[in-house]
């Protein structure tokens, strides 16, 4: 019985390795020129988004072909728009752009994903993933059947791809990958994948094309492609917090093809557990930055409610502390004794839950959770006990 | 090997000499329907725009309101200007760019044809883009006088307010160079040619300022007075000097514009009124050609094409109700459109025939009509060598005479008339008439000596025609009409008396001539495929026409030469499009001079030597 037992234990402690604890994004332009435009500003709303969702820059590997802000040819100098409103600059104060120009070539890519970098590489140039990390891979261009266009000069094949993934699975260089493709024939790129734990989407089947949302007639350029734009439209509206518990299922369930005007895909069988358990990842498994410390309530806290329950803590430890000094100078008495006993437990209590829980709330009904489960496992090893010693016995 | 040796066999055969004549006729019968059928939707193309980066109509143009009162001013200041001398003009105009901002400079040209001096000033302005590297400009022409010497009022006001307007963005990515040429043909050419240093320096001034390289070049026509004049259509003219083309995707971004954006109507080839029924689209296609044929200057843009500089011109036409501005607006998002070119206009065709302003035919569609036409005259010219080569006529063995009587065995006739050679090998005997053993020796001097001095005979007139004062052209062309008309027979007779040429030499003529001819026009095809057609057709009956002594047939086929004279040609032409013969010769030196036209090469070093050629071999039948 015992056996079964540690075996159970061994699973519960699996599961709780199972999950990842760093976020990463690659997002990938890998057209360049100013009729491109809305490729590098697909790639610029994604990097904004995975920002806003808490993966910080030092994480976020951003390549770009082009400086469309710098451009003669744009009429709002040091912008880039993903909409005609122009309400929100994507270039803003603040991106960092790791890989950028000629950097951006097909070689470059794959070494950043499978880490055959040199010496030198910067690390804010290196995916520096491990086997606990959650990589969304995010790319756009102009695309093929199975191969996808690197600045009108090469092109990387869906293969090429594949393999890249496979690599990185044995070298241990990632948890669960999220790719994402928005290009031509996009779903066509990770048919060859076979690595597992990879979740992929793409914008449009075989022989069909992605096509552009909108363009802006002042800038004069299409400022955003449809799949991307959707996406983005789920993400930025629904997934306002990093504690989100939206799935990638509702993400997918989102894509409305009469409004991309394609047929998007997504690549399940890949994942273990195949439709269902990928459906049921968080969207912020994969957007966001949320990581596996993450506190019991779910709800915030600010700061003065935080203090005032600290201070609350000092006032009931103050107490006890009177009460204990009056108990020793009333003399001994077993039922001093007692209480005495029970307020140093209490305090003791009180003061673990201090330390561990800052942010709790309903403590009450939390600790008598609490105690319901210790009571049940303290039940469930004495009855194992039990039958342990009745097998012995028989 | 059987299949082998029935071919082999079928080499010598006389029907296969009957073959040629028929297999020409095809070939240019073909030809013909093949370009007749061109204007069929089945075998036209709508056109396109290829090249992505130029996004025609999709920015919002801002070309309006305050723009039209500037406009208005210096339509009425361009007015005043249009007595006043050539040098106060440009002093004008350069002031007014000056005012804008602008970089200005002046360029004098002269030219000598035709004993008369064409001499007047380009005024030009840079514009350059603020935040551009300065290695590509993109050009606004407005020549000061238009195509029919009008002066081109609204154009050149409209060409100034553009350049402020345009001042006045920071997203040009290219220079934008401002142009008022002092005319519409030379003045562009003597400025484009100085801008890549091929001009004279004697005659022509160097530019003193320049900016990168030219990606293409907008003019505008716009004749209309001080207080201006609403048109009905913009009439796009895209055809080059020699028959080059602009690309055809800045066609289609100027169409696209106009009547996609602007609402403008586009007309093409003075088809002033377009049905799209098959007739207007033939006839469309026959104007382009003939333009193409002609390879003239049809506008300020022509001298741009033979740079690789992509130019039109958009010129006004009709009553309508579409004002200055909206010509200013198809300019202004014309502009934006180049602004987005990152590289030279390549993806589009340049080899096409327009049919309609948005139908047009490839180059691998109609080529094969002209070259049809050219291999007709390759194809005789080889059946000419061939039969210049045989003895004789040899019976066909196979054929019977019919008995005389019947009851009579029938005998093949071989046997009893032909000289016969009797052949012995390993025991076999065989009988072979003599005349098919025989080699019969071709006289190839006369031949070739009198085809390569009919080619450059064709260099006399050439050189007449370029360099004689206008005032004599008319009679030098009556002169020159007439002596090549009397040429052919003069040489047969000289020829006679000295009892040359030979029959076979006769062949031979005939057939070096058509051989040049056909390798000639099948280059010519691709260089300028409606002149190599319009040359081919005209030139056809030559591969029909053989000496005879027969004196009435020789009569009769020396009056239809007569006919097909390129003088004759092109003096009925001019006469049936209702052009001055003396205004289209001057215009012709002036080409050669200043433009570097082609077409007076073709005419007289390919199809007048073509033509005199068969005038002399059928001529030589009458002084049998």
């Amino acid at each position: 019985m015992l056996p079964t037992l540690r075996l159970l234990i061994l699973l519960l402690a699996a599961c709780a390795w199972g999950e990842h604890t760093s976020n990463w994004a690659v997002l990938v332009s890998t057209s360049r020129f100013w009729f491109n435009y809305r490729h590098l500003a697909n790639v610029l709303s994604l990097y904004r988004t995975v920002k806003r969702l808490g993966i910080p820059d030092s994480q976020i590997i951003l390549m770009l072909p082009d400086d469309m802000a710098c451009n003669p040819r744009n009429a709002f100098p040091g912008t880039v728009y993903n909409n005609a409103d122009r309400a929100l600059d994507l270039y803003g104060d603040n991106i960092e752009v790791d890989y950028r120009g000629y950097e951006v070539t097909v070689e470059n890519f794959i070494r950043l994903m499978t880490d055959r970098v040199g010496e030198d590489m910067p690390r804010s140039k290196r995916l520096l993933t491990d086997d606990r990390s959650n990589i969304l891979v995010y790319m756009t261009g102009h695309g093929g059947n199975e191969f996808l266009k690197f600045q009108d000069a090469e092109e990387i094949s869906a293969f090429d791809l594949a393999d890249a993934f496979e690599q990185m699975w044995e070298k241990k260089r990632y948890h669960e990958i999220l790719f994402m493709i928005d290009t031509c024939q996009a779903n066509t790129m990770y048919s060859k994948f076979y690595s597992p734990n990879i979740l992929a989407t793409g914008s449009s089947e075989i022989d069909q094309s992605s096509y552009s949302h909108h363009a802006d007639n002042d800038v004069g350029v299409a400022v955003i492609d449809r799949y991307t734009y959707y996406n983005l439209e789920f993400l930025e509206s629904q997934v306002q917090e990093p504690t989100s518990k939206l799935t990638m299922g509702d993400l997918f369930d989102s894509y409305d093809e009469e409004k991309i005007h394609s047929h998007p895909g997504v690549r399940y069988d890949l994942f273990p557990g195949g439709e269902s358990e990928a459906r049921s990842r968080l969207v912020l498994d994969f957007f966001g930055n949320v990581q596996n410390v993450e506190v019991e309530g779910g709800e915030r806290k600010n700061e003065t409610q935080w203090q005032q329950e600290l201070a609350a803590i000092e006032r009931m430890i103050l107490e006890a502390q009177r009460r204990h000094n009056e108990s020793l100078a009333t003399g001994p008495h077993p039922e001093h004794l007692v209480e005495e006993a029970k307020a140093v437990e209490m305090m003791q209590a009180q003061r673990r839950e201090g330390a561990m829980r800052v942010d709790e709330e309903s403590g009450w009904q939390k600790q008598l959770v609490g105690a319901a489960a210790l009571l049940g496992c303290a039940g469930m090893w004495a009855a194992a006990s039990w039958l342990d010693q009745r097998g012995k016995l028989v | 090997m059987a299949l082998i040796s029935t071919l082999l066999a079928l080499r010598k055969d006389a029907r296969l000499l009957k073959i040629p004549p028929y297999l020409s006729a095809l070939c240019i019968i073909v030809g013909v329907v093949w370009l007749l059928v061109l204007p069929l939707q089945e075998y036209s193309r709508n056109t396109y725009v290829s090249e992505n980066a130029l996004l025609p109509g999709q920015v919002h143009t801002y070309f309006t309101g305050s723009e039209h009162n500037i406009f208005r001013a210096y339509r009425h200041e361009v007015a005043s200007l249009g007595d006043r001398t050539t040098q106060e003009r440009n002093q004008r105009l350069g002031d007014i760019l000056r005012s804008s901002n602008l970089k200005v400079a002046t360029q004098k040209y002269s030219y000598a044809t035709s004993g008369r001096n064409i001499s007047d000033e380009n005024v030009y302005a840079i514009l350059q883009g603020p935040r551009a590297d300065a290695t590509e400009a993109i050009v606004l022409i407005a020549a000061w006088r238009n195509m029919d010497n009008e002066i081109n009022h609204s154009g050149v006001a409209l060409v100034l307010t553009l350049a402020r307007y345009f001042k006045r963005w920071s997203l040009w990515s290219k220079d934008i160079i401002i142009l008022i040429s002092g005319d519409s043909t030379s003045g562009p050419q003597a400025w484009v040619d100085a801008y890549h240093n091929s001009h004279n320096p004697e005659t022509i001034e160097s530019l003193s300022i320049k900016s990168g390289a030219l990606q293409g070049a907008i003019a505008i026509d716009y004749p209309a007075g001080p207080w201006g004049h609403r048109y009905d259509k913009l009439h796009i003219v895209y055809d080059g000097v020699n028959g080059q083309l602009a690309n055809l995707d800045l066609f289609n971004t100027a169409v696209s514009v106009a009547s996609g954006q602007m609402g403008i109507g586009c007309t093409l080839q003075r088809m002033w009124k377009h049905d799209d029924s098959y007739k207007e689209r033939l006839q469309t296609m026959l104007r382009g050609m003939i333009s193409q044929g002609v390879g003239h200057a049809s506008g300020p843009h022509s001298s741009f094409i033979p740079y690789h500089v992509d130019a039109i011109t958009l010129q006004t036409v009709g009553d309508g109700w579409h004002d200055e501005m909206s010509l200013g607006r198809t300019v202004e998002s014309l502009f934006r459109s180049l602004n987005n070119l990152l590289e030279h206009l390549h993806q589009s065709f340049f080899f096409y025939l327009l049919l309609h302003a948005n139908r047009f035919v490839s180059i691998g569609t109609y080529l094969p009509s002209a070259m049809l036409i050219a291999v007709n005259f390759s194809i005789t010219s080889i059946a000419l060598w061939v039969a210049s080569g045989r003895a004789g006529k040899i019976p066909n063995p196979a054929s019977t005479v019919p008995p005389a009587t019947p009851g009579e065995k029938s005998t093949s006739s071989i046997t009893t008339k032909t000289p016969m050679t009797v052949a012995k090998k390993d025991g076999m005997i065989a009988l072979i008439p003599t005349a098919l053993l025989q080699t019969n020796e071709r006289a190839l001097f006369l031949p070739l000596a009198f085809v390569l001095a009919t080619h450059f005979l064709g260099l006399l007139p050439l050189y007449i025609f370029n360099n004689t004062h206008s005032s004599y052209l008319d009679l030098t062309f009556t002169i020159v009409a007439l002596l090549s008309t009397l040429l052919p027979h003069l040489t047969a007779f000289s020829l006679k008396r000295f009892s040359r040429p030979t029959e076979q030499e006769t062949i031979l003529i005939q057939c070096f001539s058509l051989l040049l001819l056909g390798m000639f026009l099948a280059a010519l095809a691709t260089l300028n495929f409606s002149l190599s057609v319009l040359i081919g057709i005209a030139t056809s009956p030559l591969t029909f026409i053989r000496s005879t002594k027969n004196k009435p047939v020789s009569g009769a086929l020396s009056l239809l030469l007569a006919v097909l004279n390129p003088m004759v040609i092109i003096r009925g032409a001019t006469f049936y499009f209702g052009q001055d013969i003396m205004s289209v010769l001057v215009k012709a030196a002036e080409g050669w001079h200043v433009w570097g036209l082609w077409t007076q090469v073709v005419v007289w070093l390919v199809w007048w030597p073509a033509w005199f050629a068969g005038s002399v071999v059928v001529s030589g039948g009458l002084f049998a």
